[in-house]
């Protein structure tokens, strides 16, 4: 398992889901569409507060330093909704996180991919339409 | 000659009116025909007798409020088109729950659709169940060209806030949209608009209605006790409801003039004119059909009226909390971006 950090800026091919005109807020203002980040750390906290969720992880960079990230999640409304609970990202899980940096350059980011260290996505196959009677009917995965 | 131009224009346009006169009461009366047909559904009624809409409700349609400019001069879809909507959600549908993001499900690049929020994926999103295809090819069914008819003003209002959502300039905390502020996305647009919690409780008793919406838990206590109006301005305004058979009326008035601040989409912000009829109508058991008349001369040359099916999620849903401020980190970071980006300006870097 790989402990370097892997902090890639640079002009990717970004695939995103386009979400509802009305978010809470908007991406642009806050984020850099231009500063792509890949990082690889431990879960050093979650924060499961409105509006959205922040999921704050170590990074060792290669000179040893730990830098402590935050990045941005969706809301704990839709994330509970779709089967993310506080047991989903267990403190010291080693994640990498795929998002935008803040535009001010500080240790921010919000988070577009999360991916476990085995290379699986979280909730992949998984939990996909988040309803209520996901939870309760049975069919969900 | 340009006389006869616009003369010619002129009598073209009257025959285009008259063409989508005859075929606009074609189509009301065929809407007619399938409404008194869907009528037949005897309205639930609480333990007092009221129609009862006790429940918790989301909007899963895929339907766009002002019309597409591809369906232009069309109300409905053809049978054609609404199968292909069905086949492609369904194909969304499934992919999503094989995990698949992306350009893959459908979804526009940042480069087709560089700001609002596009760049998270669906993993962060609650996308409720696989949404319902419906005829209609706009949620606006009046004026009949489905578009919102705002004046001048508001137009160029309209535009203005599209263009600086998301990109300021953020001066001060007074600056960004009053939902990033954590406020309100407003009451218009209530019971069917909120990517972060779309839901909607309704709860009953009697000579009251009240409506629970979780983004912004933004909340209605809505009197059907046969009160006038009060006299307090607020952001929600005066709403006071009344039952027309299996329906329920609600008139809002009074509401505060916020003009000022931003509104990401200016249809939904309030001024002291606004006047906001809703209808409330359940046509089965588990859909409201939901109709908003919106009338502000400050905003719209003539009133507007969108048809909206809500659907009804299943017994056991619940609303959760949003206390929006709890961790609004998106001030302060948007306000950072804002000076970095000044900084850049003038360091040139």
């Amino acid at each position: 398992m790989r402990t370097n950090v892997a902090v890639l800026f640079g002009c990717l091919a970004i695939l995103v889901a386009a979400m509802p005109v009305w978010a809470h807020h908007a991406f642009a203002a806050e984020f850099d569409a231009k500063k792509p980040i890949k990082l690889q750390g431990t879960v050093a906290k979650m924060e499961w507060i409105n509006p959205h969720t922040w999921i704050h992880i170590d990074v060792k960079r290669p000179n040893g330093k730990v830098e402590r990230w935050m990045i941005e999640g969706g809301p704990p409304n839709a994330l509970y909704r779709r089967g993310f609970t506080k047991d989903s990202l267990p403190l010291g899980i080693e994640i990498i996180v795929e998002g935008f940096q803040a535009k001010d350059g500080s240790m921010r980011g919000n988070g577009r991919d999360l991916t476990l260290p085995n290379g699986r996505k979280l909730f992949l196959g998984s939990s996909g339409t988040g309803a209520p009677l996901d939870a309760k009917d049975g069919k969900d995965r | 000659m340009r006389n006869r131009s616009v003369a010619v224009v002129l009598t073209l346009a009257a025959a285009a009116g008259i063409a989508a006169f005859v075929l606009a009461s074609a189509a009301r009366n065929s809407t007619a025909a399938a409404a008194s047909e869907t009528n037949s559904y005897a309205a639930a009624r609480t333990a007092w007798g009221d129609p009862d809409f006790q429940g918790v409700w989301r909007y899963e349609a895929v339907i766009a409020l002002e019309r597409p400019a591809r369906f232009a001069g069309r109300e409905f879809l053809t049978d054609a088109e609404i199968a292909q909507i069905e086949q492609t959600e369904k194909d969304q549908e499934a992919r999503r729950l094989a995990g698949v993001e992306g350009e893959a499900v459908g979804r526009q690049s940042v480069a087709a659709s560089p700001i609002r929020g596009n760049e998270y994926n669906s993993f962060w999103q609650d996308h409720g169940r696989p949404r319902k295809v419906y005829k209609q090819t706009s949620l606006i069914t009046d004026p009949r060209d489905g578009r919102i008819p705002y004046t001048p003003d508001a137009q160029k209002a309209d535009a203005r806030a599209g263009a600086r959502y998301g990109v300021g300039p953020y001066e001060s905390y007074l600056d960004p949209d009053t939902g990033e502020r954590c406020l309100t996305d407003g009451v218009t647009g209530m019971m069917w608009q909120g990517p972060n919690g779309g839901h909607n409780q309704i709860v009953q008793s009697p000579g009251y209605v009240t409506i629970l919406h979780e983004e912004y838990r933004d909340r209605r206590i809505i009197p059907v006790d046969g009160r006038p109006h009060g006299k307090i301005r607020q952001w929600f305004g005066d709403s006071v409801g009344h039952w027309e058979g299996d329906t329920l009326v609600v008139d809002t008035t009074n509401f505060v003039d916020k003009t000022n601040y931003e509104w990401a989409s200016i249809w939904t912000r309030p001024s002291e004119t606004l006047h906001l009829v809703e209808r409330f109508k359940r046509t089965d058991a588990d859909t409201l059909e939901y109709t908003i008349t919106v009338e502000d001369p400050m905003t719209f040359v003539k009133r507007w009226t969108a048809v909206i099916p809500i659907s009804r999620i299943p017994d056991g849903a619940q609303i959760y909390e949003y206390a929006c401020h709890e961790g609004n980190y998106a001030m302060p970071n948007l306000l950072s971006g804002a000076r970095a980006d000044a900084a850049k300006k003038t360091t040139g870097r």
